[in-house]
């Protein structure tokens, strides 16, 4: 064999490997839940790869365009509390209300990205920051409307294709999420990898580069945001409906929520979807499933978030060669 | 106090040296000029003995002692200062604060502070008279000198400067120079990096140039006065 | 909502006065952040945990081992320098040393992953239990018909000379003048023999043990649970963004400022809104007046 068949199938055997591993880890996720047939089990894995994807989608800000949102729980609500009112108040069927709730979200995403044009990093942060607190307040500030902090009842998915979605055929539901996030996270993907992603990546690391060579900063920041809005709607859609009850505490949709979105990021590796969505998974699943541990589990995060920022920056991602 | 800097190698990250190895005496109570091209590292040579960067070999000894390793809030102590590039002074402090400042490594010692006190403002009346003013809103010009007099209240023996003229009016370049002159009589050493050329080499004792990172030519002013068209060409 | 209510001076003095009270609240709170961005460049997201620290040392001083309030309030600016201390050189100068050119944003961070730990490490070792104080001095000052209880006016007047000595220290003092230094120009300042590094560690301190003053004397108003944090950190940074960021003075008149703005949308929305209010408030300075209320258009400090 020459020295060049040699590497190329070398490479070949690589990229087998690589595809082997992404379906060993997707065919777990397909199997597991069913064959545990433990409703705790699923409700671990829904809460899981519910956070992942969130994770992941706030690394397209946050990794590829360099835009903190530190009001994201907010955008949460807007798209839980959009698709449940538009049942709620108008009726609206569940299953559309996932595009409300990610039209809402999304319009919510441009019009505070129109707000905060030539503001960035840290004062971006606490831009969007008060953006998310004035959205959850006017929430429950308005309890005629929303049933504010008294809670706010939401039907399940209606049946569909003959499945039924009532809450105790939770298997339904994580079918539903983990189609739901194959195809945002095909979406995303398909978006970094193209020449809008490679706009968002030099958002990222010079603005002011960008701008001189000819790319509008402004038009790359508002689509970026408002696609990602669009996506936590949807997101937010499914919780609601999902949950069963919404309520505008800051536990649900404050700081505290957006500080684990944040986490899972930064953990997974600013710029990696993969390894958000992989953190997400593997941090959200661990607290659910320790739940009787209580308060350690959140200190875990804590001290996790502060050894990425000293020791670990580029997060889990940085960590790929090692095991991947 | 002489100082004497050999075999300098420096970088900003350690792959990319800006210095390979720099040689030069500023002989004590003598005015030391550095020339050369933009990107020579004459800065980075400044910065490097008053101990803003650590060299990756080499020495820098000032009257025989060993200082690279001692670290940029020693210096004064040990009898350098440092006129910095740009903006120095503190802009929301007065003139009065910013000389109080000058004179930090003697806190505690009432007397040593009047005395550098009373001595500045007799040298600098103009600075006396503007004492409460706030520092970022004297000129240019002013503010210069407020930086050159805060430098030597605590009586150091060796001064560096780093392009103390750029930025300002011819006019003011000439005060400056002014300024230097009468250090050159008090009989500081000066290690002096300047842009200009012809104002610097007309002060000095003692001049050498720098091509990216190493030692050029070197000799003693007189040397340099005349050769200066053809050194300058020499660059473009 | 009567606007006849506006022309009556004696309702106007009370919401004003109240407003007083809960402004010198805030610009106690938010001086210490205001210190600690100014000087290092920190918005230090964990600060509400600081003002916890500061409830709870109050809690166990007053309460459990019975000393007077004075020493609580000692005893919690005390820990709380020592604690911001210890935070400055375990882990924000660890970060200054490996941090690249996103020092706002990374700083920022770590003080988040900072104040998950903190609050839960109090969760963990004291419960969810509410622990206060009822209050330092009972009753209250009747001028005709406005009330003010002894307790807030003592709050008032703590704040008040905190922040008077606060203001004198840093604008007076040797020290204080070097940590002007250290902000204004840390190159020069170390030029000219000032340890930079030190002034770092003991600003963060001194901003740390503000926050802890704060949490003491607040007691009787916020008692000492794990996530008591939350209000004063939100108010400190809008109160930080308003006065314009790491403008101490600044902070202190925008603390007033909001305190009586909240005063009367307090008295004429229902008690939601004022939270909405100042959200609405900050997100407007920051997208006109970006360096904050005090700043000329150029986003120059006077």
């Amino acid at each position: 064999m020459t020295t060049w068949s040699a590497v190329a199938s070398a490479d070949w055997r690589l990229s087998t490997l690589r595809v082997l591993k992404v379906a060993a880890l997707l065919a777990l996720l397909v199997a597991v839940p069913p064959l545990a047939d433990n409703p705790f089990i699923t409700t671990v894995f829904i809460s899981a790869l519910m956070f992942g994807l969130l994770g992941a989608i706030y690394d397209l800000m946050l990794g590829y365009a360099g835009l903190i949102n530190f009001g994201y729980a907010g955008f949460m609500a807007a798209g839980a509390y959009g698709s449940a009112l538009a049942w709620f108040h108008y009726g609206v069927n569940p299953w559309f209300g996932l595009l409300i709730g990610g039209a809402i979200t999304a319009v919510l995403g441009f019009l505070t990205g129109v707000i905060s044009l030539r503001i960035k990093g840290l004062y971006l942060a606490l831009m969007t920051f008060f953006v998310g607190e004035a959205l959850r307040f006017s929430i429950s500030n308005t309890p005629d409307y929303t049933r504010g902090m008294l809670g706010l009842t939401v039907a399940p998915f209606p049946d569909m294709l003959g499945i039924s979605f009532s809450r105790s055929n939770l298997l339904a539901y994580y079918f539903t999420l983990l189609l739901l996030g194959a195809v945002i996270m095909m979406a995303m993907w398909t978006l970094v990898r193209s020449k809008i992603g490679v706009a968002f990546k030099a958002l990222r690391e010079d603005e002011l580069a960008t701008e001189s060579l000819g790319l509008n900063a402004t038009h790359y920041k508002l689509l970026n945001f408002t696609i990602a809005s669009f996506l936590t709607g949807v997101i937010g859609g499914f919780y609601a409906h999902y949950l069963g009850i919404l309520s505008p505490s800051p536990e649900e949709f404050g700081v505290p929520r957006t500080v684990e979105v944040l986490t899972i990021t930064y953990v997974g590796g600013r710029g990696s979807l993969w390894g958000s969505l992989f953190a997400g998974f593997l941090l959200i699943g661990f607290q659910e499933y320790f739940r009787g541990l209580g308060p350690i589990r959140l200190l875990l995060f804590g001290i996790l978030l502060i050894i990425v920022m000293l020791f670990a920056r580029r997060g889990i991602a940085g960590l790929k060669k090692y095991v991947w | 106090m002489t100082l004497e800097v050999r075999d300098l190698v420096v970088g900003y990250v350690k792959e990319v040296p800006i210095l390979r190895g720099v040689t030069l005496t500023a002989a004590d109570g003598l005015v030391t000029v550095i020339i050369g091209p933009n990107g020579a590292g004459k800065s980075t040579l400044l910065k490097t003995v008053y101990g803003y960067l650590k060299p990756s070999r080499g020495t820098v000894l000032h009257d025989g002692r060993e200082i690279a390793q001692i670290g940029p809030k020693n210096m004064l102590r040990e009898g350098i200062a440092y006129l910095m590039q740009g903006h120095s002074v503190f802009p929301r402090m007065s003139v009065e604060e910013n000389l109080e400042l000058g004179v930090w490594i003697f806190r505690g010692n009432r007397e040593a502070k009047q005395r550098a006190f009373s001595e500045i403002y007799q040298r600098y009346p103009r600075l006396a008279e503007k004492r409460h003013t706030l520092a970022g809103s004297l000129s240019g010009g002013e503010q210069r000198m407020l930086e050159i007099a805060r430098l030597t209240m605590t009586g150091p023996k060796t001064l560096l400067l780093d392009e103390p003229s750029v930025g300002l009016m011819p006019k003011l370049v000439d005060e400056v120079y002014e300024e230097i002159g009468r250090l050159k009589k008090r009989r500081f050493t000066i290690l002096v990096v300047d842009q200009n050329v012809k104002k610097s080499i007309e002060i000095a004792d003692y001049v050498y140039v720098l091509k990216l990172g190493e030692n050029s030519h070197h000799g003693p002013q007189a040397e340099f006065k005349e050769r200066l068209p053809e050194i300058i060409r020499e660059w473009l | 909502m009567d606007l006849a209510m506006y022309t009556d001076p004696s309702v106007l003095t009370e919401i004003l006065l109240q407003g007083l009270v809960r402004g010198s609240m805030y610009a106690l709170m938010a001086s210490g952040l205001s210190l600690i961005f100014g000087i290092l460049g920190v918005n230090n997201f964990a600060h509400g945990e600081l003002f916890m620290i500061g409830s709870y040392t109050m809690f166990f001083i007053v309460a459990t081992l019975q000393l007077p309030f004075v020493a609580g309030l000692v005893a919690a600016a005390l820990v709380l320098f020592l604690v911001g201390m210890l935070i400055e050189r375990g882990l924000i100068e660890q970060l200054r040393k490996r941090a690249g050119r996103d020092w706002l944003l990374d700083s920022f961070v770590l003080t988040i992953g900072l104040m998950i730990l903190l609050q839960n490490l109090a969760l963990v070792v004291f419960g969810s239990n509410r622990l206060g104080i009822p209050e330092m001095v009972s009753g209250s000052l009747i001028i005709g018909s406005i009330i003010i209880s002894y307790e807030r006016l003592i709050i008032l007047a703590v704040a008040a000379l905190t922040v008077l000595l606060l203001w004198a220290f840093i604008r007076f003092t040797a020290p204080g003048k070097a940590i002007r230094a250290t902000a204004q120009n840390p190159e020069a300042a170390l030029a000219l023999g000032i340890d930079t590094m030190r002034v770092h560690t003991y600003t963060f301190g001194l901003g740390a043990a503000l926050a802890g003053l704060s949490g003491a004397l607040l007691i009787s108003i916020f008692p000492a649970y794990p996530t008591v944090g939350l209000q004063p950190i939100v108010k400190s940074v809008a109160v930080v963004i308003l006065g314009g960021l790491g403008y101490v003075p600044g902070a202190i008149v925008a603390g007033l400022l909001l305190g009586v703005i909240e005063a009367f949308a307090y008295f004429t929305m229902s008690a939601g809104w004022q939270n909405v209010l100042t959200a609405a408030l900050v997100v407007l300075i920051m997208i006109f007046r970006p360096y904050g209320l005090f700043s000329s258009a150029k986003g120059e400090r006077p």
